[in-house]
């Protein structure tokens, strides 16, 4: 039994604690090698700006310009959203997840990074960027998970905040933003990771107070609007955008119209026989068969969050709910002229399109009618469309079916399973529920 | 390594300690005296074993301390000879049942059957090699109860998903552990696209030639499987590979096959209807160019051709005619109504039936088998070529392997295996993807012509390329290039290429000291490395601007045991056996991947002609410890106890912030009882063996995967509709928080199983009959649980599920007729197993596991495992008390009465999804019959499947595009109500026509509705048939045989689309979808095996 003492002895040994130990953890044999358990800010910051870029092009532009009929669904799932029986609530999972997931979530944890390191002007756009997020999302959703989102496991059952509490945020995220902008960066300063405005201060603060302005809109402080959009953006160079840069990482429109799903959606015959109807040269940018021949949706899109002519519009309402004045008139002329450049048309193509009475009635003969049709045509594709058409119900529209156009999205299947502080699923009514400043 | 080599220098230590041995031989004979070949001859205790010759010769090699042979062979009553003094023992057999037949159990431990608590079932290698099929899993199918395989396409080289009682694990691996030679083997599907589309993938068991294949030992319960802990959870397949004799010869083996495989059938498509749709009123045919998808144009047969472009009919796209004003897409012209062209009639175009082709399979095996009493080998080589039925799709495997092992000294054997696999794969795109074969290949409208006028005289493979572009390489589809590939276009520049280079075996030392004191030692290897391309040439809808995505996969699995082990009497009448042991595994699976766009010119598919290439890796490594032991104790040979425990330590339930040794380990036992009782019974010739078996076990697990205790930052995909955008965008790169959240605290999941067995023989064996039932609970299961997207995450690992399990095995083995020339076996195999989602987490009743939006196939509390969750018409108990929120509630179906709605008159929709239909079958029977005649051998097996929902994803998009019969038929139906009530409760009286509006609302094809297209996917099928001829010894050949067998020749199925044997995410959990996936095949082969 000599032996089989000295056997056992080994194997002892061989399976010792020790060693099973180091079996079991040594090489940090369950850190994944690939991924890493953190990362610093200038990493983090151009994935969610380019996702906040790629949602307001993405599931934004197309469900709410499809809902005011800029854009047409005609084949596939797109031809039963144009007829709103297909807009399940799951067909709101994804915009629902890149709002909370894709981007909040991420504005969290760089915010977190930022305080503890004394970034100031990293805190500064996360709130800008938060603030832009949480009021294109409460436009559609109205009363949305808010100050009690992001937490994990440890809030499963997120409750929700009324629109007025997540405007109230919002307003409150701009003027930090703004505030810390203006002093001094902390140890780290911006630098070309910010892929919207390559770390510029000042055009990051005209982006907050762009921003005000379209929230004031929605709270009928056309003047309050005015006066920020005034001092919002001095051209259109300080446009909060990002440019896509090629046919390799495309623009949200070019990848959908191209690569899988070509066919779906078309340019709307309703727009179309809006701008026929106003001899309107921009029509030949918008018009045509959406594929990759298409002149405005290009591969190296750009793709603008918000712009110094929608500026120039709120400017113009505000005007001339007024009364109007050579002020707001020019400000009206300055958002066409801004638009007929985004589409790449001259000055002349502006000068003869603008020669019509019925485009330019003069000064004090403008009306909210002209000021929003024009809007609405300068925004194309732009997720707000959606908000100043509920807001204003310029221009008139014809439902697809049924009686009633859509006033708001539905949330998505994701939150009426997974979070039981979601309203009956049975209780939405997506033709009925006007959002809070709609109602 | 230091120990490690300490503990085999103790081996060669000891080998200096050994005795002698003493040879013994003899002749086995039947009870007429003629020579049984192959028969069995054992030293009782050992692993020491030969077969006898072809004279019914053996030559054993007895270690001192043993003192008794134990001689089986198959249909034969197993005999023990005690040896004593004897040098020579001769023995006649007698046909009998196999009371005390040896199977092979868990750590490769060979024990009586008689002694088994839990079922083991045995398929012997030469049921393998007759199926016809050329992997291993697929001939398993219909010849083991409790075991279930789903083929996922009639691709060539395409996998197999293999579940043994059902599914064990909510949402990691259920197949079951694959253990060559006592060692695990990798039988992974790797995919390099997701699920629902990209190639078929193989399982790589298929790597094994089944050639090669002594037999296949399905150990099923978690009884029997508790040894191999967490990776025996799901049933383990065991398999034992051929060894060389010792006989002083060698025996040749070579075999040749040729099979030839056809495609079984399609869905219905309709041929009536052009492409087009209603305008002004009127059905009009519309050009390619237009890029409509439908065929909801006129008939064909009111259409005729004109070619004239100033005809007042002709198409107006500027695609539609060349610079000559030739009509570019039809060399006929285009469509006008009769009477108003050149009186050519619109001829009806096939794209489907003429596009496939016979496929062609090859195969070339020699074996080499020899040895002496000091060693022995085996040297096999295979050669497989196989064309697809699709065109362009190939499938070539080379193996080689060699076993062998030597017995230097009495008591030690040391043997070892190694396998080498060459399998190369060319495939073609499948499933939900434009450039799927099959997606272009059914919606092209039958009044388009995907061949350009080459029509079926054309070769598949090399059809000239004006079929599919033209001039400017620009594609020829009937969506005037846009929509989706022309199949002809794919298989000659959407190629997916696999290269797999596999080596796998194992080297093994066992020493018997004496009775009671043994050693093993098991060292196995397993390394895989797959590199794989895909081509998307430019113009290719996937990647218009061209694509070649480049993946490589490495996996090393390395499975170590040391066993001590003994048996022997401790008194007369009760016998003691031990196992105790220790198991080391480690998993390294490395990928990277390399993603190129953007081609500069077309002919050149490489990545150096890429603009921009993005590169990623991935990997995931774990490591386990096992410690494990077994005692068994005996009763007269009529009651056996058997209780084992296991101790692991699993590598993924650590937390590398803050390692503790005890979080990553855990403790499980089992018991069972095998209970003899025809033995306290007088011996009737009615009973000739009856046996009750028992057992319990529990098992551990880890988590599924690696890395799941810790949240991780990943360079994100951003994707929603379209194509997706990848980083770096414009060369910067981003991080992002994973959605799914890490889980320090994650404990191990526990699975119990309580078995009952019976196992009866009658009539000496002629008639027996294997009744098992089982029930089985999982707690704590691991599971990615849903979180509210508001949380931040849409996922977080967490102990929280909970599934049981209970199931019915039958095995019912006959002989019907046995005469000196004539004999009937036959065997059915019943399996009907049942798993219920209990729990999944607080406050979740779903879990996600594969699909697509409208039909998805989930975990749904209450529901079977994987039910298919999707959009459903509006009942009238929807909302009402009786609604369970997930089931599809009670009442009619309501009809939507709203005048001002598009879908006035159809029916309403529920804004819930529901389960609509459950993808596990009711029941499987396998029904394998084996008649023998004299040298004449027929077989055949049937193959039954009771329900099983499958998804016909296919069925519903087309007839969104009206390309299916179903849309010709209700087109033309005259207006009529759809059964249900309207919102008041009265019945439905809203006449309609089931036309366009219908199948492109919301109850058609990509509407929200998905459950009227989930059908019943059961069958029954023929799954093998055969016919062999056995040549006799001569002098220059030992003998041989001639076979022809088909397989799949013949089906029934209520399912309304190519054949339900079939799965779109292919080995994966989430099961029961057809979205255009490939059709199935039926093969006839020929074989000749001759031996010498």
């Amino acid at each position: 039994m000599k032996l089989l003492n000295k056997i056992l002895f080994i194997c002892l040994i061989f399976f010792s604690l020790a060693s099973c130990e180091d079996y079991i953890e040594g090489d940090a044999i369950n850190s994944d090698p690939n991924n890493p358990t953190s990362v610093p800010i200038s990493a983090q910051l151009p994935a969610f700006q380019i996702q906040i870029a790629d949602m307001t092009g993405g599931d934004f532009s197309r469900f709410n310009c499809m809902l005011v009929q800029q854009i047409e669904g005609v084949a596939r799932q797109w031809s039963s959203f144009n007829q709103y029986t297909g807009l399940t609530p799951n067909r709101f999972d994804s915009g629902w997840r890149d709002v909370y997931e894709n981007v909040l979530n991420e504005v969290k944890i760089a915010r977190a990074n930022a305080v503890e390191n004394g970034y100031n002007h990293h805190q500064g756009i996360l709130n800008v960027l938060e603030a832009y997020t949480m009021q294109m999302a409460t436009d559609v959703w109205d009363d949305m998970p808010y100050s009690d989102a992001l937490q994990g496991v440890d809030a499963l059952n997120p409750t929700y905040d009324t629109q007025a509490e997540i405007y109230a945020a919002v307003f409150s995220l701009l003027d930090q933003g703004v505030a810390q902008l203006s002093g001094p960066p902390g140890p780290l300063s911006l630098g070309s990771e910010d892929v919207f405005y390559g770390g510029n201060t000042a055009n990051w603060i005209a982006a907050a107070r762009a921003l005000k302005a379209r929230a004031l809109l929605k709270q009928n402080n056309y003047s309050g609007a005015a006066s920020e959009a005034a001092a919002a953006f001095a051209d259109a160079s300080q446009n909060m955008a990002f440019q896509y840069p090629d046919v390799n990482a495309a623009g949200p429109y070019f990848r959908f119209n191209v690569s899988g799903r070509e066919g779906d959606l078309e340019f709307n015959p309703q727009m179309r026989g809006l701008l026929e109807s106003l001899n309107d040269t921009r029509l030949g940018m918008m018009d045509g068969t959406f594929n990759a021949d298409h002149p405005y949706l290009v591969a190296d899109f750009y793709q603008e969050m918000v712009t110094f002519r929608e500026m120039q519009f709120i400017i113009a309402e505000d005007d001339v709910r007024a009364g109007g004045s050579q002020a707001g008139h020019d400000a009206y002329l300055a958002g066409i002229k801004a638009s007929f450049a985004r589409f790449g048309l001259d000055d002349a193509a502006y000068e003869a399109y603008v020669a019509q009475p019925e485009i330019d009635p003069g000064v004090g003969n403008l009306t909210l009618e002209q000021v929003m049709t024009q809007k609405y045509i300068a925004m194309y594709l732009q997720p707000e469309t959606y908000s100043d058409w509920r807001r204003t119900g310029i221009p008139a529209l014809t439902p697809t079916s049924g009686t009633v156009i859509p006033v708001r999205w539905n949330y998505s299947a994701n939150e009426f399973l997974f979070n039981a502080n979601s309203p009956d699923e049975a209780s939405v009514d997506i033709y009925n529920d006007r959002v809070g400043w709609n109602r | 390594m230091k120990r490690l080599s300490l503990v085999f220098s103790m081996f060669f230590m000891s080998i200096g300690l050994l005795l002698a041995q003493s040879t013994v031989s003899g002749t086995i004979t039947d009870d007429l005296g003629d020579p049984l070949i192959g028969a069995s001859v054992l030293v009782k205790g050992t692993s020491v074993g030969t077969v006898t010759d072809l004279d019914g010769k053996y030559s054993i090699e007895v270690p001192s301390g043993s003192d008794v042979l134990t001689i089986s062979y198959t249909g034969y009553q197993t005999q023990e000879k005690t040896i004593g003094s004897a040098t020579v023992i001769d023995v006649s057999m007698s046909e009998g049942i196999m009371l005390d037949e040896m199977v092979v159990t868990a750590i490769g431990i060979e024990r009586e059957e008689k002694a088994l608590g839990y079922a083991v079932q045995q398929v012997k290698g030469d049921e393998i090699t007759r199926s016809g099929a050329s992997s291993a899993v697929d001939a398993l199918v219909g010849k083991a109860s409790g075991v279930q395989i789903t083929r996922s396409s009639g691709s060539v080289g395409g996998g197999s998903r293999i579940l043994i009682r059902g599914v064990t694990s909510m949402v990691g691996n259920n197949q079951p552990l694959i253990v060559i030679d006592g060692v695990r083997t990798n039988n992974q599907t790797l995919l390099s696209q997701g699920s629902t589309a990209g190639t078929a993938a193989s399982n790589r068991l298929m790597d094994l030639n089944p050639d090669d294949i002594e037999s296949i030992n399905v150990l099923k319960g978690a009884a029997a499987t508790a040894l191999y802990g967490t990776a025996g959870a799901t049933g383990v397949v065991l398999i034992t590979t051929k060894k060389g004799n010792n006989q002083n010869r060698v025996d040749v083996n070579f075999s040749s096959s040729a099979s030839f495989d056809q495609i079984t059938n399609m869905i219905d498509l309709q041929s009536e209807f052009a492409q087009g749709r209603t305008s002004g009123g009127e059905l009009i045919w519309r050009s390619p160019a237009t890029g409509e998808s439908g065929s909801w144009g006129p008939k064909i047969s009111d259409l005729e051709y004109a070619t004239d472009p100033n005809h007042p009919n002709a198409p107006t796209h500027a695609r539609d005619f060349d610079a000559n004003g030739v009509y570019r897409w039809d060399p006929n012209g285009f469509l006008v109504p009769r009477g108003t062209g050149n009186g050519q009639a619109a001829n009806t175009y096939n794209n489907v039936d003429p596009f496939f082709q016979t496929g062609m399979t090859f195969t070339n095996s020699l074996s080499l088998a020899g040895g002496n009493e000091l060693m022995t080998f085996r040297l096999s080589g295979s050669d497989l070529r196989a064309s697809g039925v699709v065109p362009n799709e190939e499938y070539d495997r080379k193996t080689v392997k060699l076993a062998s092992s030597i017995t230097p000294l009495e008591g030690l054997t040391i043997s070892g295996s190694v396998n080498f696999t060459k399998s190369d794969y060319v495939r073609v795109q499948q499933g939900s993807n434009v450039s799927g074969l099959l997606l272009g290949m059914l919606r092209t409208p039958a009044s388009f012509d995907n061949t350009n006028g080459l029509g079926a005289d054309r070769a598949n493979s090399t059809i000239d390329a004006s079929a599919y572009e033209f001039a400017d390489r620009s594609q020829r589809t009937y969506r005037g290039g846009g929509g989706y590939d022309n199949p002809y276009w794919i298989i000659n520049n959407a190629l997916g290429y696999e290269d797999v280079s596999r080596t796998f075996g194992n080297v093994k030392a066992d020493y018997r000291l004496n009775n009671w004191l043994g050693f093993g030692i098991n060292i196995g290897y397993d390394l895989t490395s797959d590199e794989r391309k895909q081509d998307f040439e430019i113009g290719s809808r996937t990647a218009p601007l061209g694509r070649i995505r480049l993946a490589e996969f490495n996996v090393k699995q390395y499975d170590n045991y040391f066993n001590v082990l003994g048996s022997g009497n401790v008194t007369e009448d009760v016998n003691l056996s031990y196992l105790a042991g220790v198991n080391a595994f480690s998993y390294d699976e490395n990928r990277t991947f390399a993603d190129g766009s953007g081609l500069v010119f077309p002919g050149f598919l490489d990545i150096s002609n890429a603009t921009n290439v993005t590169s990623s890796q991935d990997a995931n490594r774990y490591r386990s410890l096992g410690f494990f032991g077994q005692v068994e104790a005996s009763w007269r040979g009529t009651l056996y106890a058997t209780l084992s425990a296991r101790q692991d330590y699993d590598s993924r339930l650590g937390n590398p912030a803050d390692f503790k040794l005890e979080d990553t380990g855990f403790f499980y036992p089992s018991a069972s009882l095998a209970f003899v009782f025809s033995e306290l019974m007088n011996t009737s010739s009615f009973l000739s063996f009856g046996k009750l078996r028992l057992s319990w076990a529990q098992v551990g697990a880890g988590p599924p995967t690696a890395y799941s205790t810790q949240s991780v930052f990943v360079v994100p995909t951003i994707s929603s509709w379209g194509s997706a955008l990848n980083f770096p965008v414009g060369g910067v790169t981003g991080f992002d928080q994973s959605s799914l959240l890490g889980n320090p605290n994650l404990t191990p999941e526990l699975t119990t199983t309580t078995e009952i067995g019976l196992d009866l023989r009658f009539l000496n064996g002629r008639l027996g009959l294997d009744a098992t039932y089982y029930k089985g609970k999982v707690e704590d299961a691991i599971l990615n649980a849903s979180l509210a997207l508001a949380t931040g995450y849409s996922n977080v690992w967490l102990n929280s599920g909970e599934m049981t399990s209970q199931g019915i095995e039958l095995t019912l083995n006959a002989t019907p007729v046995e005469a000196r020339d004539f004999a009937w076996n036959t065997q059915i195999n019943f399996t009907k197993s049942e798993n219920i989602v209990e729990e999944l987490a607080p406050g979740v009743e779903r879990l996600f596991l594969a699909g697509f939006n409208t039909a998805g196939t989930y975990l749904v509390k209450g529901n079977q495992y994987g039910a298919i969750f999707g959009g459903a018409y509006l009942r009238e108990e929807a909302g009402t008390a009786s609604d369970t929120d997930l089931n599809i509630p009670g009442g009619q179906v309501v009809i939507n009465d709203n005048p001002e709605d598009n879908e006035y008159g159809f029916q309403a929709v529920d804004p819930k999804a529901r389960a609509i239909g459950n993808p596990n079958p009711d029941f499987i029977i396998g029904w394998n019959n084996t008649l023998n005649y004299k040298n004449f051998t027929f077989n055949f097996l049937l193959d039954w499947r009771e329900g099983g929902d499958l998804w016909n994803g296919t069925a519903w998009a087309l007839s969104f595009f009206g390309r299916s019969q179903l849309t010709a038929d209700t087109r033309q139906e005259a207006p009529t109500p759809i059964a249900g009530v309207k919102s008041d409760g009265t019945p439905n009286d809203i006449p309609v026509v089931r036309d366009r509006s219908y199948w492109t609302s919301s109850l058609g094809g990509f509407g929200a509705i998905g459950e009227q297209f989930v059908q019943d996917g059961g069958w029954v099928r023929l799954r093998e048939v055969g016919l062999s001829y056995r040549f006799p010894a001569t002098k220059w050949s030992k003998g041989g045989s001639v076979g022809v067998s088909g397989r799949n020749l013949w089906f029934t199925t209520e399912y309304d689309g190519i054949d339900p044997e079939t799965s779109l995410t292919g080995t994966g959990n989430g099961q029961g979808f057809d979205y255009f996936n490939m059709p199935s095949s039926k093969s006839v082969m020929l074989k000749l095996s001759l031996d010498f």
